[in-house]
């Protein structure tokens, strides 16, 4: 019987003949992602893949030209900040529409950022909004002054707030939806976008259909499909066998044959990301600042970027991304130089080197290869006599262990989203923001440079902040309360009918500026 | 008859209240929390702890295991953590794609592991048979995730025959063709290291049974040969290897989690892992709980099917 079964499946198959790889529909763009998307309201997740999908159909007030992460007009035509810093207003633009023809005005501005901040509001209870806190702590009240403009009330300034205002939990979603859909909302998002949410197959994919009638630019795209697919080597066969059209997060192994593969185009671009090794400022021998320069001066980063990135990252001076308005030109990073640490952490009173435990993620958003790379820096700081023993987890278990404040050494990234060194610096290195109450997992404090920080953040002048922030990173650098490894060049890969895509530093996936050929 | 269904049936309770007993502990106790993961690195130890409290994940631990068993009894998975919708809804719709997947993979092992084994036994020490052995020693040895790689590099990158992952194409398709072109990469890597060992175990039962005295007689009465090896022989060596077929079933659904990865197909595993990682409790419990249930089910359907080949078996 099982014979019978197998000559019918063998004849149907014979029969209609299999189905090539062949390209896909017109005006169909195929984007292969490294995971699921785990729901598509920016504001309630944290991933990157997600929020790939999801910023494709909702919207923020500002957001970035397509090269960098200077701030420019977005759903707000313009903009004033009061003279104390505490009430930006924004003039909305007139005759947009969110896909489910609801007007986009300043109430719906309202009830997307307070449906966040305020259990009172009747979408509160709707979701869970992880940044909440981080981004709109500082929020007093959302005013509606009319249909048209719309008032954030900020409790202390922040400079930094426009910033603020161009993360994906900024987005500006329809109320109306909301209401129609209540926690089903985050799986169907209805908003401004480029793109319109069409269908989600789970394990599967991920479909939008293009908004015909969007505001900004007639999009030339009839659709996107999102596909999740875990292993690199499938991923890569799919886009050499034009089955996807793009991949993002290309593992740099695979980038030499990439680039020398005539079917497909390569793409880099460094992104506002800082790859660093914590080091716990507060615990014997590294709350010795000589110490800690010494690790920085004895990793030789060059040939962690060239040998283990594949020239995937590029050189880091400290947590700010070079040659932005807030970096520090002067600033260089810190040279490999194994007998100038060895005679440091002489000075130090420890000679004779000593031992030390590393703690590295098995993987991460954001952390490239944290085991390939934690296993150079362990072989460049045995040859200066510190014998270290490398601790790998399971990122969810690793996360966990770091509030421990346990920590020696550990290897952790951050992005940013944009260029503010604010966003970078504020969070990683301000001593209100020590764990388990911030991501200052490096437990690093200097009374100084917390000043500083403070200062750029009551600033609206953007000169005087960069400058706040330059004499920052000096101190920074000076304490290397971490050893500061890279910046991420992220990659991605296309074929060759897809014109017109760039790779946005922010990590973000603008695929509404392809056309296809 | 009945009655042994019955109680066999009844049975089920014990084992997946035990399962989920073991899995309960094995989620929680791990380190890492769901609340770590949804939240971000960005998060205060406010807005933890109340998520923790709004998640239940501050009660005692047998606390939510009492209460997450009196909503299952009333066949309520819960809600994922993660993904917010119905665990049970969910776990049904990939659990489909499993089944297709380890459906084909064991129909597949069985066909040709019979056949090779059966092939072997009639011939042993022929060419077959050591060709055959060898096949089986890699066979057995192959990762499933590296075979399944290496078959998606030479059908899939070189050759372009097959589709190198997913279940369907990723826009229009979804036919019957589609999907058997999706299916067969993917299925002959699950199938891989069943093959070898029905068709090992084939090899020697068959081996055993074909020199008993009743084949010898069979063949003296003049029945032909294929009669003899098919019904006389494999008719009478089937037990063993129903026995072991029914354990491979199991094995395939368990082994399934690494080949759908590796294939990116949408079924159920690639859902548990998915959930792991995301420390979504719900979820993973509601995802071993079907496969548990299968696991039983097909051990049943084994016991049942040894009374249809063995009139002289009968269950009181």
């Amino acid at each position: 019987m099982i014979l019978t079964m197998w000559l019918v499946l063998l004849t149907v198959i014979l029969g209609i003949g299999l189905p090539s790889a062949a390209a896909q529909p017109a005006g169909t763009l195929v984007v292969g992602l490294v995971a699921e998307p785990v729901n598509l309201d920016p504001a309630q997740v944290t991933d990157l893949n997600s929020n790939r999908v999801g910023r494709r159909i909702v919207e923020t007030l500002v957001t970035f030209p397509d090269e960098s992460t200077q701030v420019v007009p977005g759903l707000a035509e313009s903009w004033t900040v009061s003279r104390d810093g505490l009430r930006y207003t924004f003039k909305l633009r007139r005759n947009v529409h969110f896909h489910d023809g609801t007007p986009f005005n300043a109430e719906a501005v309202k009830d997307s950022i307070e449906r966040q901040i305020n259990a009172e509001h009747p979408f509160h209870k709707l979701g869970k909004y992880p940044f909440a806190n981080y981004f709109f702590g500082n929020v007093k009240a959302v005013e509606v002054v009319d249909a048209a403009t719309v008032e954030f009330v900020l409790k202390e300034p922040r400079a930094s707030f426009l910033a603020v205002l161009t993360a994906g939990a900024a987005s500006i979603v329809s109320p109306t939806a909301v209401k129609k859909l209540g926690t089903d909302y985050a799986l169907s998002p209805v908003g401004t976008g480029p793109f319109k949410y069409a269908s989600w197959e789970r394990g599967q994919r991920v479909v939008l259909e293009k908004n015909p009638t969007y505001w900004r630019f007639p999009v030339k795209l009839e659709r996107v499909v999102y596909r999740p697919i875990v292993e690199d080597q499938a991923r890569l066969t799919e886009l050499l066998t034009g089955a996807l059209d793009l991949i993002v997060g290309t593992p740099p192994d695979y980038v030499g044959q990439l680039e020398s593969n005539p079917k497909v185009t390569l793409l880099k671009q460094v992104g506002a990301h800082v790859w660093y090794l914590g080091i716990n400022n507060q615990k014997k021998p590294f709350d010795d600042k000589r110490v800690r320069q010494a690790l920085n001066y004895a990793v030789n980063k060059e040939a962690i970027v060239r040998d283990v990135l594949k020239g995937t990252g590029s050189l880091s001076a400290g947590p700010v991304l070079p040659k932005t308005w807030g970096a520090d030109a002067g600033l260089k990073p810190y040279p490999y130089d194994p007998e100038r640490a060895r005679k440091l952490l002489a000075e130090a009173g420890v000679p004779n080197g000593f031992s030390t435990t590393l703690w590295v993620p098995e993987s991460g958003s954001g952390m490239q290869s944290p085991v390939a790379m934690s296993t150079v820096i362990q072989s460049n700081l045995k040859a200066v006599g510190v014998n270290v023993a490398l601790q790998t987890m399971e990122w969810g278990a690793y996360l966990a262990k770091l509030r421990s404040k346990e920590q020696e050494l550990f290897a952790l990234s951050w992005m940013a989203g944009n260029e503010d060194p604010d966003m970078v610096m504020y969070p990683l290195l301000h001593s209100s923001q020590w764990t388990p109450n911030g991501p200052n997992r490096a437990l690093y404090k200097n009374e100084k440079f917390d000043e500083l920080l403070h200062q750029a953040r009551l600033t609206t002048d953007d000169k005087k902040r960069a400058d706040l922030y330059r004499q920052a990173q000096r101190i920074l650098v000076d304490d290397a309360p971490w050893i500061f490894v890279d910046h991420e060049i992220q990659t991605a890969a296309h074929v060759k009918r897809v014109q017109g895509f760039k790779l946005h530093p922010s990590f973000d996936l603008r695929v509404e500026t392809i056309s296809l050929k | 008859m009945k009655r042994y269904l019955a109680r066999r049936l009844l049975l089920l309770v014990p084992v997946l209240a035990g399962v989920s007993i073991i899995i309960f502990m094995v989620l929680h106790l791990s380190p890492g929390d769901p609340v770590e993961i949804m939240l971000g690195a960005q998060a205060t130890q406010e807005d933890r702890l109340r998520l923790r409290a709004d998640l239940g994940l501050d009660q005692p631990l047998h606390v939510q295991y009492v209460r997450w068993l009196g909503h299952v009894v009333q066949g309520d998975l819960g809600r994922s953590l993660w993904m917010k919708r119905p665990v049970l809804a969910e776990v049904l719709l990939r659990f489909k794609a499993t089944l297709i997947l380890t459906g084909t993979a064991l129909l597949l092992s069985t066909t040709v592991g019979l056949a090779l084994g059966v092939a072997s036994a009639t011939r042993p020490n022929s060419l077959l048979d050591r060709v055959s052995a060898m096949a089986s020693l890699f066979g057995a040895s192959m990762p499933s995730f590296w075979l399944g790689i290496v078959l998606m590099v030479v059908f899939a990158l070189q050759l372009g025959w097959l589709p190198a992952s997913g279940m369907y194409a990723p826009y229009g398709g979804g036919d019957l063709p589609d999907l058997l072109a999706h299916l067969i990469l993917p299925a002959i890597t699950l199938a891989a290291a069943s093959v070898t060992i029905i068709a090992r175990l084939t090899r020697a039962t068959m081996l055993e049974t074909l020199g008993q005295d009743y084949i010898r007689t069979a063949r003296a009465k003049g029945v032909v040969e294929r009669a003899v090896v098919l019904r006389h022989g494999l008719g009478n060596a089937l037990i063993p290897i129903v026995t072991v077929i029914g354990v491979q079933a199991g094995y395939l659904l368990g082994g399934a989690v690494l080949t759908e990865t590796v294939f990116a197909w949408p079924g159920v595993g690639t859902l548990m892992v998915q959930g792991i990682l995301a420390r979504d409790f719900p979820l993973v419990q509601g995802c071993v709980l079907v496969v548990a249930l299968s696991f039983v089910l097909i051990n049943l359907a084994v016991d049942l099917l040894y009374a249809w080949l063995d009139p002289r078996i009968r269950y009181e």
